[in-house]
Order: structure tokens, then C-alpha cells, then sequence
């Protein structure tokens, strides 16, 4: 070969390997110009706000350089940028004090989520296809706001529905002020598992229409009637923390650990006794313990408007709640029933609480305000409190009378923020057929799901740790919880806040809307919520308002200095007498009460989309991946189930399908299925997998308050298959169970 | 004097919560393994939290107990490694060095606990899901051994701040994930042989033992038993 022939393909294969290296799409981005200063290797942390559930834990998110995909302007490049590496609790945060549970690990994956909605889109399908083209951040809101002042003009401003998740804090605060300005009815906060019986109960009994905290490191004996305090309910890291200090925090000192439900939960795993109770007789429960607190005159009666007067009989020493005649009504045995009337009241220290499904039948406020009037009896100490909070508590919302309200008149229009109210509530409401009558939907959220694949616009929202975030803490603390993060990292695609784009809505609406919203931006209208907590006591120590406002982000938000519970005073009302539970289904033709129960991994099914919670092994199953029903052996030895068998259950409302787990943890009449599988259209790690227990519920409610009594309906239970059908994914025996390697590499 | 890495498991603070499993895969990038994988055995937690039921209806109990790597002082895991890829540090870790092990799995049989994975797959992570891996740890690939490292990359940052600050490290200065998430303070880490550490104290406790002590591996996690509430009002 010649030496110029030797340069002529060297110069053709350098040329081939350039050309050959442009054809991958990663080689051919731009390269930005970073826009921020980083140290590469060296982390930087930032307080975060955690929004997965309403606790409003305080987060920190480690922050290290790297190199990410992302849009800007439009233009699809390469970056080096701050990356969320890792989340923690804030240890300054007064609710989770540095600690933070598995789901809140978990939600870093929302900002990665690879079927995150990257840009908006616009329908081009048929409603529900699930069929988008991108559209332009321009072209989008001026579509949205024509509707909007199309809508205003023609006089149907009230024809505006806003259905979002709760939002505590600036957030809820700014749609309400929105929907007002406009004309329209107030925001419905959806969620499945609403706490509205509870609220309303709290408020007859104490009032305060909030959800309770409670010290339980001051308890030495706390009886819990359905409260899933460890693991979903309430403010669990708050709670878990004051646990482990009742259990091991005080040498010599060991609280005791009551829990009374039907089916055990993760905080009855961990009850130094387990009491099973017929479901919803848990109120008849608590006034046979307080009856023989009151006959034996085992603990003194305080004056005043106490909770007791809110139940028939109190005064008289509640002469219907004998033990014998509970004992019939409860199935929890005489003895018990007055050794837990003396332990309860011997033991100085000692607190009831209620949560979950005893709330959730037809009688859930009588079994609320029961055991607060017992609460009141045994608790001498303020073991129970309620977090004082900055503003005015919401009114009490049954999500499912709005919920009914949107079926009997659809808006005309629809503004939708990450609620899924055709995957959590019942059939019989009838959302996805009122969604379809509903001309116009545009959602907010970042992802597809079951509703939100109804919009006919999509205009995404930044995750969480690329926005300002703030949350009022309504439990879980002695001091008033306002928390505050701003963005933790850059945005990665071509979303929007959605508060920034409400306020330009409003600026583009003019008139009473852009007069109600002044702010330009959203960090702006948190900064004149945030300043005035300045002069409040106990707050940081700071000159000027500006120094205030930069403490407050720095700290991850504003704390009160601890204080004293409000008062608790019962409101006059008429006293409640027992009401029996009811139940959709005859126990003949159904004969198994059905518990669908918050889950540890998905919560109420909105977590389901985070690989993470997936292969999180279930802590009393150990399943992953999957859906499953818990039976008692003894009824599945009389049905010929087997563990891991597919199993069909069936209520009037529907039928679902799913694994058989069998667990000495609940009784031979009930069967449970954790809530959150069964996604249609939720992600590549959600969708088709698994069953939705909430798809088979009765529309029965609460009677007081109107709430989705979501354990009051029976079933019936047949053997559907076997092992092989069911593909029940366990962690613990797969070893064991381990198959044949078909696959070898 | 050298540090001897250690950890207290109080299961009466456990309450089974697994803030611990979740924190663990965002601090180790642990892949998942994904439902088909996961019904072969094949997913990875290097902490685990195991139940043992007693009894029947209507009175059952359940026992929680976080399982992880051990650190045993006499590792079975040790011995058995070809290419000494499990191999014991001057700080008490049975760490396994990656670009030393050849997927014999020897180590894996030989272990007691169950607390090894084998990557039967190179990891994968649908983008941008990437972007979260932890530059301080490194992703384990085909045909390698992995196991709880105690979070050495935390261990060794520490070490490393304290000896530029010409200091000692103080107990409680910086802990694994597990034990950072914690809600109930049920894992407690730390120097065993550092006296006044908080871990050496509970270590000491009375209610303390080791899992499969019997074996004489002399694990370096000290478990303490469940209290009862009769024990406490009258014992």
C-alpha cells in the first residue's frame, strides 16, 4: 500500500466513524451552558417540602452535579446540572425530625419517572384513547384562557369545576382565591380515604375539625381502635418516632400497646395485645370499657362540656353498654372487656384513638365520638392534642357528596390537578360517564392516568423537588408547621408550576381575577403569606422581613415556638345513641365482610407508578409486584383455597380477581385486599397489573357526614385458578420456590 | 485505635415501616429487578424486613426483624471466596470487591443470613430514571456478588472529612441510610470499639443477642429482643 492510499482511508474510515457517531441521538445534542455553580463530586443539601401524603414532613434532598437531558426554550440539549440524589428528613422539621418513611424515599422517582409528561399535549383521539400531540406552552394557554373567558362572558362562570388533590398551604389557598375571583364554585379536594368523619367528629367531641396529634412518648398505655398509625394514618413518621420513645426511649418505662381491629394491620403487628372486634362495633367497644370505668368509678368524671355528653346514656353511667350485653354485640369476652377498663384506668397515662376503618362504616361518627368520649375519660394528661395551626381550618369536605355533584351537573369546563376519581371511587358515582359529559378538561398533572387521560389538555406540572413548595402541618407537632422549600433542582423538561400557570391565567382573565391574584410570580404570593408569621412568636430571630423570608427557606419553612393545646371543649349537640353498621349485600348471598385497606406501598393507589414501591416487599406478605387477598386458613381450608390460588371476589357492585394469602391475621368472616394495584393507565410499572379492590365497593355512606363508608360492603369468594394464574410475587421463599433456569446467559 | 463498624437492631422500636429498604436502594443503587425477575428470587434488598407469625385467630402475633448483612467477624463468606473478592477489612466490614468476584456464589451458599444477590442481569434503568444513582457507589454488573456494605462510601467520606480536620470522628457523626431513615430509632450504627458510642452501650444491653449466634460467625449486628409490658409494670 502507498503511503497517500494509507491517508485516503484513514481519512474515509475517520470520516465513516464521525458520520456513524452522529447517528446516535444523544451525540447530536447541544450542549448548554450550565446554569448554575457546582462542584463536581461534592454534595450540596437543600430543604425540601415531602408531598406525598398531608403529614407535610420537612425534607432534605441531597444535590451532586451530573449531566441530564433537558429542554430548554424549546431545545432538546445536554447539561450539567444540580441532580436529586437522595431524600432525608430534616432533622430541624418539628413533624419528622430527620426521619422519613419508605414512600417518601420513594417519591424522588416521580422527578425521573421515564412516563413523566415532558411537554403539554393536546387531544387528538377519542376521550380516553390516550391519543396526544405536543402543543405549544402559547398555544396551550391561549386555548385554556379563550375557554375561560368564553366561558365568563356567556354567564356560566359558576360552570367551572376545579378537582384536585388536598393542598394545604398557598397552593389550595391560591385555587380557591381563583375560583372565587372567577365565579365558581370552591376547589373539590378529592381523595379516597378522606378523614372528613374523623374532622367532624373531632369537632363535636373537642372542638377542633382537624386530625389529632398525639405524644405517645408521654403514654404508658394506649388503646387504638383501627388506626394504622405506624404505617399509613395520619402523621406515621411523627407517630413512629414518639413510638419507639414510648417503647425503649424511657429506662424502666414501657408503655403498653392496644389495638382493636378485624383484620391486622402493620401497627397491630406491633400491639402488645390484639383484640379482634366485629366490624364497626367498635364504638360499643369503648363505651363497654368506659362503662366499667364508670360503674366501678375506677377514674373521677371531669366537670364541663366533655365529650361523653355527646353520647346517650353518658350521664346515667351508660347503662346499655354492660359488658355482657357488649360482649354479645363486640364478640370481645367480658374479661377482657373489664381488664381493659382496669388497666386503662390504673395506668396513669393512657390515651384511645380511632382512625381507619371503624370510621368507615355507616355508624363511623358514633364509633368516633364513642371513643373520644372515652379518650376523655382515661387521658389526664393531654396525650391528645390537636398541632395549633396559622389560619382558619377548612370546613369539613365529604369528597363523595361532590363527587355526586359532579355526576348530577357537569361543569363545563374542568380544571383537574393529580386526583383519580375514576380509579379510587366507587363505580356507582359514576365519574368517568360524568367526565365524558364535561365539554372541556384540562389537568395539571404529570402523568397519565385514569382520569386524567379524559383531558383535552395537558399543561404538566414541575415535580415537586423543581418547584416552590410549602405545606401546613394540620398534626403531628406541638407547634404551628407552616414548611417552605424553593426549587431543589432545575426543571428537566418543558413543564410549568402550576400556581405560575394559574396566575397567568388570572393576569390573562384580567378583571376580579387578576385583582384577587397580584402576584407575578408564585414564590411572590408565598412570600407575602410567609412574612407576616414574622412577629409571631417564638419565630426566627431576624432584622427585616427579607432576612425573615431567606431564614425561613434556608430552615425548610417557619416553625412556632411550642405551645400548649388549645382547648378542648365538646359542642352542645344532641347526644348520639348506637347505631348497628349496615352493609351493602345480604350476609347469606355475601358472606365475608370486605376490607380494602390504605396500602404501605402505594398509599391509596397514587404511588403505584414508583418502581421502588413495586418491588417493596409487603412487610407482613412480602409480596411485590402484585395484588393479593388476605383469608383467614381456616376459611380457605373450608373453601379449598390455597395459599397463592386465584381467587374471584365478587360484591353486587363488580368482581375482582386475585391472589390468595393465607394470614392467621384476620378473621373467618372477612377477607382484605390492599388498595393501590389495578391500574389501567398509570405507567409503564402500574398499568394492567393487579386488581382494584375500590372497584367493587357499595356507594354506601356515613350517615352523619356523607363519607364513603369504604368497609361496609360484603362479598362473596370463589376459587378462580391456581398458583399459575395468580403469579403472586413473593420475596420471602423465592429462593425456595427458586425454578428452573430456562433463561441461562 | 481502629474503628470496628457495628449495628443495633432494637425490634422493639422496629414497627416493619421499611423506610430502611427504600432508603437502601436510593443510597446503593440497587436496580429492580422487575416482576418476572422478582418471582425467580432475584430481587435485591440488602435489608429486609422478615415476620414470623404464631398462633391463630383470634390471637395471632407477629414478629418484625430487619435481616442484613451481618459483618460477622467469622464470615463464612469469607473462606469460600476463589479470588478473595469477599474479604474482611481492618475495620471489621466483609466487604466484596467487585472487580474481584467471578459469580462463583460460593459466598452466597456459604452465607447463613441470605443477605447476598447475585446480578444475574446488567442493570438497567429506563431514562431519565439514571439520573438518581449515587456517584458515590458504584453499579454492580453481570455476574458480580453484592451485599450490604454498611454504606462504606459514608463511612469512608467521614473518615476522610475527619483526618483532613485533624480530628477524631465523633460517634453519631454520620450513619448508613437504614439507620438515617429510621423513624422509631430501631437501627442504631456506629464504632463498637468506641466505648461511649451510643451503639457500643445498646450492644451491651442485656436484652441484646445475635442472630444464629450458635453458628459462631460473631456478627457484628446485635438484635434486642421484643420487651413485654408485664416485664416492665412488674419486673
Amino acid at each position: 500500500m502507498e503511503r497517500r492510499d494509507f491517508i485516503k482511508i484513514s481519512a474515509l474510515s475517520g470520516v465513516m466513524a464521525t458520520l456513524e457517531g452522529c447517528r446516535s441521538a444523544e451525540k447530536q445534542l447541544i450542549r448548554f451552558i450550565p446554569e448554575e455553580e457546582l462542584i463536581p463530586g461534592i454534595a450540596t443539601i437543600k430543604p425540601g417540602v415531602c408531598t406525598v401524603c398531608s403529614a407535610g414532613c420537612g425534607l432534605l434532598v441531597r444535590v451532586m452535579q451530573g449531566e441530564a437531558e433537558v429542554v430548554r426554550h424549546g431545545q432538546q440539549g445536554l447539561i450539567k446540572m444540580g441532580l436529586a440524589k437522595k431524600l432525608e428528613g430534616n432533622p430541624q422539621h418539628p413533624v419528622n425530625q430527620g426521619k422519613l418513611c419508605a414512600r417518601g424515599q420513594a417519591s424522588l422517582q416521580m422527578l425521573y419517572h421515564p412516563d413523566r409528561i415532558t411537554h403539554p399535549i393536546k387531544r387528538t383521539g377519542p376521550r380516553g384513547s390516550g391519543e396526544f400531540q405536543a402543543i405549544s406552552w402559547d398555544d396551550a394557554l391561549k386555548e385554556v384562557s379563550a375557554h375561560l373567558g368564553t366561558l365568563q362572558a356567556s354567564g356560566s362562570a359558576n360552570s367551572l369545576g376545579f378537582l384536585s388533590r388536598p393542598l394545604s398551604g398557598q397552593q389550595g389557598e391560591l385555587m380557591t382565591k381563583f375560583l372565587k375571583a372567577y365565579g365558581a364554585p370552591p376547589p373539590v379536594w378529592y381523595q379516597p380515604f378522606d378523614e372528613a368523619v374523623l374532622r367532624q367528629a373531632n369537632l363535636f367531641s373537642f372542638g377542633h375539625a382537624a386530625l389529632p396529634t398525639f405524644d405517645l412518648h408521654l403514654a404508658d398505655y394506649v388503646i387504638c381502635f383501627g388506626a394504622d398509625f405506624l404505617g399509613t394514618w395520619n402523621s406515621p413518621v411523627a407517630q413512629s418516632i414518639s413510638y419507639g420513645e414510648m417503647r425503649q426511649g424511657r429506662p424502666g418505662r414501657r408503655a403498653k400497646l392496644v389495638q382493636v381491629e378485624t383484620r391486622m394491620s402493620q401497627t397491630g403487628a406491633n400491639a402488645d395485645e390484639w383484640i379482634a372486634c366485629r366490624p364497626g362495633m367498635e364504638g360499643v367497644l369503648a363505651l363497654g370499657i368506659a362503662h366499667v370505668i364508670l360503674a366501678e368509678k375506677l377514674a373521677p368524671q371531669a366537670p364541663g362540656s366533655r365529650p361523653g355528653s355527646l353520647i346517650d346514656g353518658w350521664q346515667a353511667g351508660l347503662p346499655e353498654y354492660a359488658p355482657e350485653a357488649v360482649e354479645k354485640q363486640t364478640g370481645v369476652s367480658v374479661a377482657v372487656i373489664k381488664r381493659l377498663a382496669h388497666e386503662l384506668a390504673q395506668s396513669g397515662l393512657a390515651v384511645a384513638m380511632i382512625g381507619g376503618p371503624p370510621l368507615a362504616h355507616t355508624n363511623g361518627l358514633f364509633n368516633a365520638l364513642a371513643v373520644n368520649a372515652l379518650e376523655s375519660l382515661v387521658d389526664k394528661s393531654s396525650i391528645l392534642s390537636f398541632t395549633p395551626q396559622t389560619g382558619d381550618a377548612a370546613p369539613v369536605q365529604a369528597t363523595l357528596a361532590a363527587l355526586h355533584t359532579l355526576s348530577a351537573q357537569p361543569p363545563q369546563m374542568l380544571l383537574l390537578y393529580e386526583a383519580n376519581p375514576v380509579f379510587s371511587a366507587p363505580p356507582a358515582t359514576r365519574v368517568r360517564e360524568a367526565l365524558a359529559k364535561i365539554p372541556y378538561i384540562v389537568s395539571f398533572g404529570s402523568f397519565i392516568d385514569e382520569t386524567s387521560v379524559q383531558a383535552d389538555l395537558i399543561l404538566p406540572d414541575h415535580a415537586a423537588l423543581e418547584s416552590w413548595i410549602d405545606s401546613v402541618a394540620e398534626s403531628g407537632s406541638s407547634r404551628a408547621v407552616a414548611s417552605l422549600a424553593p426549587p431543589a433542582v432545575l426543571p428537566l423538561h418543558d413543564t410549568r408550576p402550576m400556581p405560575d400557570v394559574l396566575l397567568g391565567l388570572g393576569r390573562q382573565l384580567g378583571g376580579e381575577v387578576a385583582k384577587a391574584l397580584p402576584w407575578a410570580t408564585y414564590d411572590a404570593m408565598l412570600r407575602a403569606a410567609f412574612v407576616p408569621l414574622r412577629t409571631r412568636p417564638g419565630s426566627i430571630d431576624v432584622k427585616t422581613d427579607d432576612d425573615f423570608w431567606d431564614a425561613a427557606q434556608t430552615q425548610g419553612g417557619w416553625w412556632s415556638s411550642p405551645s400548649t393545646s388549645p382547648p378542648l371543649a365538646a359542642v352542645k349537640r344532641a347526644p348520639l345513641s348506637a347505631a348497628s353498621p349496615q352493609f351493602a349485600g345480604a350476609a347469606a348471598d355475601f358472606p365475608f365482610y370486605f376490607l380494602p385497606y390504605v396500602s404501605q406501598s402505594f398509599a391509596d393507589g397514587s404511588l403505584a407508578h414508583l418502581p421502588w414501591l413495586q418491588e417493596l416487599p409487603d412487610v407482613l406478605t412480602s409480596a411485590m409486584w402484585s395484588s393479593w387477598v388476605e383469608i383467614n386458613p381456616n376459611t380457605g381450608d373450608r373453601l379449598g383455597i390455597k395459599q397463592g390460588d386465584l381467587v374471584e371476589i365478587a360484591s353486587q357492585q363488580g368482581s375482582v380477581r386475585a391472589a390468595a394469602v393465607l394470614s392467621p391475621g384476620i378473621a373467618p368472616d372477612m377477607v382484605a385486599m390492599p388498595v393501590g394495584q389495578g391500574h389501567e393507565n398509570f405507567t409503564r410499572f402500574a398499568s394492567g397489573r393487579g386488581a382494584n379492590p375500590l372497584s367493587i365497593l357499595a356507594p354506601l355512606t356515613e350517615q352523619e357526614t356523607g363519607s364513603l363508608a369504604w368497609a361496609a360492603t360484603r362479598v362473596k369468594l370463589v376459587r378462580a385458578g391456581g398458583p399459575e394464574q395468580a403469579k403472586l410475587v413473593l420475596f420471602a421463599g423465592g429462593m425456595s420456590a427458586f425454578p428452573h433456569e430456562q433463561e441461562r446467559r | 485505635m481502629a474503628h470496628k463498624w457495628g449495628m443495633v437492631v432494637d425490634l422493639d422500636r422496629c414497627t416493619g415501616c421499611e423506610a430502611c429498604v427504600v432508603a437502601c436502594h436510593a443510597e446503593n443503587n440497587i436496580p429492580t429487578a422487575g416482576e418476572d425477575q422478582a418471582a425467580r428470587g432475584r430481587a435485591k434488598h440488602w435489608i429486609r424486613v422478615e415476620r414470623y407469625w404464631e398462633g391463630d385467630f383470634p390471637n395471632p402475633r407477629v414478629r418484625f426483624q430487619p435481616v442484613l448483612c451481618q459483618q460477622c467477624d467469622e464470615a463464612p463468606c469469607e473462606p469460600v471466596c476463589p479470588t478473595y473478592a469477599s474479604y474482611h477489612t481492618p475495620e471489621g466490614l466483609n466487604s466484596q470487591v467487585y472487580n474481584r468476584c467471578i459469580g462463583t456464589r460460593f459466598c452466597a451458599n456459604a452465607c447463613p443470613y441470605n443477605v447476598r444477590f447475585f446480578n444475574f442481569y446488567n442493570p438497567a434503568w429506563d431514562k431519565p430514571l439514571q439520573l438518581q444513582l449515587n456517584p458515590d457507589v458504584s453499579v454492580r454488573s453481570v455476574g458480580v456478588m453484592e451485599k450490604c456494605t454498611f454504606c462504606v462510601q459514608r463511612i469512608k467520606a467521614a473518615e476522610i472529612q475527619a483526618e483532613a480536620e485533624k480530628r477524631e470522628l465523633k460517634d453519631g457523626e454520620f450513619t448508613t441510610a437504614c439507620a438515617q431513615s429510621c423513624p422509631s430509632k430501631a437501627l442504631i450504627f456506629g464504632d463498637l470499639n468506641d466505648s461511649a458510642s451510643e451503639v457500643a452501650r445498646l450492644a451491651s444491653s442485656n436484652r441484646g443477642t445475635k442472630l444464629l449466634g450458635e453458628l459462631g460467625t460473631k456478627p457484628n449486628v446485635t438484635y434486642l429482643e421484643r420487651g413485654t409490658w408485664e416485664d416492665a409494670t412488674h419486673g
